[in-house]
């Protein structure tokens, strides 16, 4: 109990502690028949429990040595990964529970079960070369016999760690949920070097930020394949407004995917990634368009004199919503078919942009403008309208994680642009970068393969 | 009504990307006809590859490329030809404008040299936004001129959106010095 007082750092503590009273007749129930990590969550918010309390303690080191002191800092990143998913309030800093001796195991899980943990995940680290490898091991600390859950050995080159404690973190979710976490994603971004917008990236934490252009003008809108092996981009890199392809993980030249007079903007890939919508005023005035990446042909969605643009696919592929000011006032957010037909009108009122549908395909996120900007979502049914940011300052430019829960977007409610996260409710709203520069256009990858 | 007359093909449709050997006989290759990057490219921005000869059924590109039209920076500032400006969310040409129009319309009648119209927003837009609301300020401005008989092949429009402003105070003044139309010109 004292080694859990001293860790302090987390609030995972508190609830914990707070949730002692609530959850002591919870413990004291036989275990379920088949104990699997969904049924211990399922037991656990049965209870009116919020979250899973997890304790990670520092890593065990059972091979090699550990000249980087990667069983402590590794835990501490899945303990964040674990945090950020709000699914679970994670302990760390703990020390390592010694391999090979169940008495020990034992004396430390009980331990933390009595101080309202559910779950304990415990590493077995092993460094060999420059690689390392970290065996994880799930308990289930509701069970009285703190039965394992799952174990699994995940291994990466040693310079990778905190790719791999975020392989944990996805792991740990995999458990619960039966969807693996977002702990193993990129996000790509704007951010103004000396004057110029320029394609960055960096982990969904905001972990090793790089750049990806240097080409000196305006680069703008970044949107990731699904595969997450490329970036469709806007770029004045040649003077005019085309659409590229970059591969920033790979040695490979970037590629026009669309360089006609007028505009072209507004890449959006197909959930296949066969296809990339877009905007292009080739035919006189902004259109929606989508380029078939195969054949390089192109398809002509809309046909409305004024502006039409900003598509963005139903997780299905079979549905596309846009902006579109066809509606005689300001812009609004319609829905199409895929080929182009049945068009209707999704918002009411404001004036609205930016549309993302979620990859669950149950909520449009887009931004609105009354005043300032801010960040709704509305079903695609038009039903369930709601509100997400309610300032300060502008909210806007959302892109959804791959679980369909997180956004990433932009505020200056700090002053100059940053990204933020929250969920899908608008809870949890977070800053993630901090500058000096601006950040701004954030998307959020696939989770990478 | 607007003939765009100018190349109605910059840069070719599509480079595929799998492949680096490309189709030597294929006229619409990117490389050929690209304009040259602006600045110093980074290592990432080569040019594109060409196309690949393993495409099934590669559409050939809406219409055969000819001239590209200039860079941007071959185009200079004069004071010959006057902003206009818009209302906000709006790409009509108001009356007051119209007559700078007029005037434009008139000196490049008897100058025979090219231009380049840029359509800018004020930040109150979202970025993607702006650059079609842009590009249909700069195609309204484009289309008065080339019905007061202005050619217009010697007319090119650019959007930059609001990735250009002239000022950055978040006022009512400022915001309607950023929505306007701007002139470039170049010698044949």
């Amino acid at each position: 109990m004292n080694q859990l007082m001293r860790s302090g750092r987390s609030i995972g503590l508190l609830v914990m502690l707070a949730l002692l009273a609530t959850l002591a007749g919870a413990l004291s129930r036989p275990p379920a028949a088949r104990s699997q990590g969904a049924d211990v969550l399922l037991n656990v918010l049965a209870t009116g429990a919020k979250k899973l309390n997890i304790v990670i303690p520092n890593f065990t080191v059972v091979a090699g040595s550990d000249t980087g002191g990667l069983a402590r800092s590794m835990p501490q990143v899945t303990g964040r990964d674990l945090t950020f998913s709000a699914l679970f309030s994670a302990v760390t800093d703990v020390p390592p529970i010694a391999a090979n001796d169940p008495a020990a195991l034992k004396a430390a899980f009980a331990n933390f079960a009595s101080a309202g943990a559910h779950v304990g995940l415990q590493g077995l680290m092993s460094v060999r070369g420059d690689r390392t490898e970290v065996e994880m091991r799930l308990y289930d600390l509701t069970s009285p016999e703190f039965r394992m859950i799952s174990s699994k050995k995940i291994e990466l080159p040693s310079t990778q760690a905190r790719r791999l404690a975020h392989k944990i973190a996805d792991e740990v979710v995999l458990q619960f949920t039966g969807e693996a976490g977002i702990a193993d994603t990129k996000i790509a971004y704007v951010g103004v070097v000396a004057g110029n917008k320029e394609l960055h990236m960096m982990d969904y934490d905001g972990a090793g930020a790089t750049r990806v252009t240097s080409n000196n003008s305006i680069n703008l809108s970044p949107v990731w394949s699904p595969d997450s092996r490329s970036l469709a981009f806007t770029s004045y890199m040649r003077g005019y407004p085309y659409l590229y392809r970059m591969f920033p993980f790979e040695n490979r030249p970037v590629q026009v995917l669309a360089g006609f007079l007028g505009i072209n903007t507004s890449p959006a890939f197909s959930p296949d990634g066969r296809s990339v919508a877009m905007t292009l005023s080739r035919d006189g005035n902004p259109e929606v368009y989508v380029l078939n990446l195969a054949s390089g042909a192109f398809r002509r969605l809309t046909t409305y004199s004024g502006i039409d643009t900003e598509p963005t696919w139903s997780p299905t592929g079979r549905e596309i919503a846009f902006v579109s000011e066809r509606a005689g006032t300001a812009a609004q957010i319609f829905v199409m078919d895929a080929e182009g037909a049945n068009v209707r009108r999704l918002t009411q009122s404001g004036f609205n942009t930016q549309p993302r549908w979620s990859p669950k395909g149950d909520a449009i996120v887009y931004t609105s403008r009354q005043g300032n900007f801010d960040l709704w979502a509305i079903s695609p049914d038009g039903s369930n309208l709601r509100r997400l940011t309610a300032g300060p300052g502008n909210n806007e430019g959302a892109s959804w994680a791959p679980n369909g829960r997180h956004l990433v977007f932009q505020s200056n409610r700090l002053g100059r642009y940053q990204l933020f996260t929250m969920l899908a409710d608008g809870s949890e709203q977070q800053p993630l970068t901090r500058g000096p520069g601006e950040s701004t256009s954030g998307a959020w990858s696939p989770r990478l393969p | 009504m607007a003939h765009r007359g100018s190349a109605l093909l910059a840069v070719p449709v599509l480079v595929l990307s799998l492949f680096l050997v490309g189709c030597p006989k294929r006229p619409a290759t990117t490389a050929a006809s690209a304009p040259p990057p602006t600045g110093s490219p980074a290592p990432a921005a080569a040019a594109p590859s060409t196309a690949p000869s393993m495409a099934p059924t590669m559409a050939a590109p809406a219409t055969a490329p000819s001239t590209t039209p200039p860079m941007p920076s071959e185009f200079q500032a004069t004071d010959n030809l006057k902003d206009i400006h818009f209302d906000f969310d709006k790409y009509d040409i108001r009356g007051g404008d119209a007559k700078i129009l007029d005037a434009n319309a008139a000196w490049l009648k008897s100058n025979d040299n090219l231009v380049l119209i840029e359509g800018h927003c004020d930040e109150r837009g979202t970025n993607e936004y702006n650059l079609a609301l842009g590009e249909r300020r700069a195609k309204s401005t484009m289309n008065y001129l080339v019905a007061q008989g202005v050619q217009a092949a010697r007319i090119t429009i650019i959007s930059y959106g609001k990735e250009r402003p002239v000022c950055s105070e978040h006022s009512e003044d400022c915001w309607a010095k950023n929505r306007r139309a701007h002139f470039l010109v170049k010698a044949r």
